[in-house]
Parts: C-alpha cells; sequence; structure tokens
C-alpha cells in the first residue's frame, strides 16, 4: 500500500459534493425547461414538471449555499495566481502530448483554480438572475443572463469531469475519499508537497 | 393542436381565425366584458371607485377581455377613446416560446393561443415575453388569459365577445377577410404583419399611439437573441467537449502516474 496523504478535508469535499449534485440537478432540470421540446423528457425523469419546477427552485437555493461555501473554502487559493500557473495554462496543462513536462503546480493546479474562479462568477450570475425570476415576474433580460451563464457552464463542467476521471486517473478519489498516494501527489502537485515538507 | 414553437405556422396560415376591433365604433357598454365572464365562467373581481367609469382597471385572473377607456382633455369636456385589452394572438408568440413547460402554452388550428392549467408550472416568464403585457395569474400562479374562445370557434362559432357586442367594434372571422373589410371602409389596419400577423387587429383612423397600442410591437429581443444564436451555440460547444474529450481519450490519452515512474514525464493533472 502506497503512502498516502490527505489532500481534502471532510468539509470540502461535502461542499464540493453538495455543490456538484445541486449543480447536476440544476443543470438537467433547466436543460429539459430550455429544450422542452428536444429534452422534456428530462423533467418527466424527475416526477414531472410540477416536481421538477420544485427542484429548480429549491435546488437553486442549495446550490447559492454551497457557492456561499466554496467562496470561503477556495476563493482564495483559486487568486493565488503564479508564474507557473500562467505557464501551464499557455501550454493547455500540457493535455496535448504525452511529453510535456508541466511547470510544479501548487495544491490546486492551474486549470482547476480556473475552472473554480468561472464557477464562481457565473454561477454567482446564475444565482442572481435565478432568485430574480423566482421571486418576481421580471424582465427576459434576466432569462437571458440566466440562460447564457448556464450554457458556459454546461460546457465548463463537463470538461471539468473529463479531466477529473478519465484523462487523469486517480484523480476522483480526492472528491470522494479525499486522499491520495504521495508518489501521485508529488508529481502532480509538486510544488504543494515540497509547501507541506511531506516525503 | 398543442405545436409549443410559435415559429411553425403551418396548417394555421390557411384560413386563421382572428378579430378585428374598430375602437371607433366601441360605446364602452362593456356587453363584451359581461359576454366573456359568462362564456368562461369567470367570477367578478370586487373593485373600487376610482372615479373613473372604466372598470375594472386592468385585465386580471378572472377578466379576459376589458375596455380601456383613454380620456383626452379637450376644449370643452374631454374625448373618450375605448380599446379593447385582451391577448393578440400573437403569430410569433414570445409567451409560447419563452415558457419551459411543454404543451402549458399552445396554439390552435385557428391561430388561437391557449393555455393549459394543467401543465403550467406557475414560473410566470409568459408575462415577461409578452409585447402586451397580457398574461395574469390566479392564485395558483397559473396563467389565465384569453383563449379566442377557442372551444366555441373550433365548433363554428364566433367568440363571446364578439357576439355580444351590439355595435360591430369587435368582428370575429377569417384574418385575411377582416383586413380586405377594415381597409375597404378605408381604414389602416394594426397588427396585419407584426409579429407574422396579430390574430387581434385594430382598424384604426389615427395614429396606434393615441390608443395606447405599442406602434410597432416587437419580439422579445432576448428570447430572439437565445432561439437564434445562443441556443445553436451552445449545443456546438457541447458537442466539441464531448468531442474533444473523446478524440483527447484516444489520441493522447489519459495521464497515468505509476509508482515507479520516475521519469520526471507525465506531468500535471
Amino acid at each position: 500500500m502506497a503512502q498516502m496523504i490527505q489532500k481534502t478535508t471532510c468539509f470540502e469535499r461535502f461542499v464540493h459534493m453538495l455543490l456538484a449534485l445541486s449543480g447536476i440537478a440544476l443543470l438537467l432540470t433547466g436543460l429539459g425547461f430550455l429544450y422542452k421540446n428536444e429534452l422534456g423528457w428530462l423533467n418527466t425523469i424527475f416526477g414531472g414538471v410540477h416536481i421538477a419546477k420544485g427542484i429548480h427552485d429549491w435546488g437553486g437555493l442549495v446550490f447559492i449555499a454551497a457557492l456561499v461555501l466554496s467562496l470561503g473554502t477556495w476563493f482564495t487559493e483559486c487568486l493565488k495566481w503564479s508564474k507557473e500557473d500562467s505557464k501551464w495554462i499557455g501550454m493547455l496543462g500540457g493535455y496535448l502530448s504525452k511529453d510535456k513536462e508541466t511547470p510544479p503546480q501548487g495544491k490546486i493546479n492551474a486549470g482547476q483554480k480556473l475552472v473554480g474562479l468561472l464557477v464562481i462568477a457565473f454561477g454567482a450570475l446564475i444565482g442572481i438572475s435565478g432568485l430574480i425570476m423566482w421571486l418576481s415576474a421580471g424582465s427576459t433580460i434576466w432569462f437571458l443572463l440566466h440562460n447564457i451563464s448556464s450554457m458556459i457552464f454546461a460546457i465548463i463542467i463537463p470538461l471539468h469531469i473529463y479531466m477529473a476521471t478519465a484523462a487523469n486517473p486517480g484523480t476522483f478519489r480526492i472528491m470522494t475519499r479525499g486522499d491520495v498516494p504521495l508518489y501521485w501527489a508529488k508529481k502532480k502537485h509538486a510544488k504543494w508537497i515540497e509547501e507541506t515538507g511531506a516525503k | 393542436m398543442a405545436d409549443t414553437n410559435s415559429k411553425k405556422m403551418s396548417g394555421v396560415d390557411t384560413g386563421r381565425k382572428g378579430l378585428m376591433i374598430t375602437p371607433d365604433l366601441c360605446i364602452a357598454c362593456r356587453a363584451c366584458q359581461s359576454a366573456c365572464k359568462q362564456w368562461n365562467k369567470l367570477p367578478g373581481d370586487k373593485t373600487t371607485n376610482r372615479g373613473v367609469y372604466e372598470n375594472p382597471p386592468n385585465l386580471t385572473a378572472n377578466l379576459y377581455n376589458q375596455i380601456h377607456f383613454i380620456e383626452k382633455p379637450q376644449d370643452v369636456g374631454i374625448q373618450w377613446l375605448f380599446v379593447r385589452r385582451a391577448c393578440m394572438h400573437c403569430g410569433e408568440a414570445g409567451c409560447m416560446d419563452i415558457c419551459p413547460a411543454p404543451g402549458a402554452i399552445s396554439r390552435t388550428r385557428e391561430g388561437a393561443v391557449v393555455f393549459d392549467k394543467e401543465k403550467c408550472i406557475g414560473c410566470k416568464l409568459c408575462a415577461a415575453g409578452c409585447p402586451f403585457d397580457v398574461p395574469k395569474f390566479d392564485e395558483n400562479d397559473k396563467i389565465s388569459k384569453c383563449t379566442l374562445c377557442s372551444d366555441r370557434i373550433s365548433n363554428g362559432l364566433s367568440t363571446a365577445c364578439a357576439k355580444g357586442c351590439p355595435t360591430g367594434a369587435i368582428k370575429y372571422g377569417r384574418r385575411d377577410e377582416l383586413t380586405g373589410m377594415a381597409k375597404t371602409a378605408g381604414f389602416n389596419v394594426y397588427g396585419e404583419k407584426d409579429l407574422q400577423g396579430l390574430g387581434v387587429m385594430f382598424a384604426l383612423k389615427g395614429d396606434p399611439t393615441a390608443y395606447e397600442l405599442p406602434a410597432k410591437p416587437a419580439y422579445d429581443s432576448s428570447i430572439a437573441l437565445w432561439d437564434s444564436l445562443i441556443r445553436p451555440l451552445s449545443v456546438i460547444g457541447l458537442g466539441a467537449v464531448a468531442a474533444g474529450a473523446l478524440l483527447h481519450y484516444l489520441t493522447v490519452g489519459p495521464k497515468d502516474v505509476e509508482p515507479d515512474d520516475t521519469s520526471g514525464k507525465g506531468g500535471d493533472q
């Protein structure tokens, strides 16, 4: 058994799980509403449009709460942008080739920081416009803003899921168990391991 | 029925039914308001005296059809204009396109925009998407508005309001015939072409804005932008991510980290 190192706390995993599950439920019901003629069946799976609306409204509150918790949990870390991070983004994380050496990354790598910041920014826009539409008849501007932000979400999140599962075996464990093998962390988050002083 | 995309007017263009409103013929007797309430079995609304003859002041969930009194001060006394307020049954209906609940708002074969309260989820987006501020909501937040008496016209009857009107200010019939008649009589027809033709048109002598009608009723720009640009872009974007991920997995492949990997290759996730 390889030596393990704890990467996420129980609280961090709880917040991420809350954000992920509420986000997925909102995305699926939302797609069912927005593409009612093509994807209306999604809401049939959720138990019909009336239940789907309840899930979308109240799930939205859960999402907003999770987003606020995320802000407190990862925002400062996401803002710590180093030269290595810019280099990492510049070479697209070295994903275009198997032999590319990427600069050493902190506890959260540049791609994850970018996803984190985008999720917080567009999540806030979605939350605010959603609340306005829910609480007042409002204007179609909020409808448009809600949809554009959600579509950006619908493109970022599948990419994030691919990167954290199939593209990088071993990563998904961070979200479920929280610990990773030390040799894995040394490779993927060299700067963090250096800071923690783990051997 | 039940085509929920308003831009598909197939089967509706030929013999599309509608109303022609001639405000100059209206005497504000409000027989149309009563006939509408009677046919649609709508209870009365309790109102208060506002010092004007107009009553109730606007459409409500129990009032699908209202006569709006416009008072224009003259040198001596006032001039009254009477305008019927109700759903315009737009050819290009923003309410129908923005509605997220399948079948809650749909179009009948006669071209009427109708609703189904059982399918309505009470989000009220239809009101935001309506250029005429028509949809109102009942105590359960369900949409409530004129249906062009679709249950009457589908059986060959005229609408209740047109039947109740004693002066011919509300005429029911085929849209093309109604516009022809109004033009022959020397009126300008409001709503003949706007929004792919309104189901409810006005025969006017003057400026529509004098009757508090929007000069150029327009399809909501946010819904149009979503429908024409963002919707296709998002499908392309999602497709690109899926295709890109698959292509990446099959060509470059995942970044495994082996316990004995000391080559220095690989890299960050």
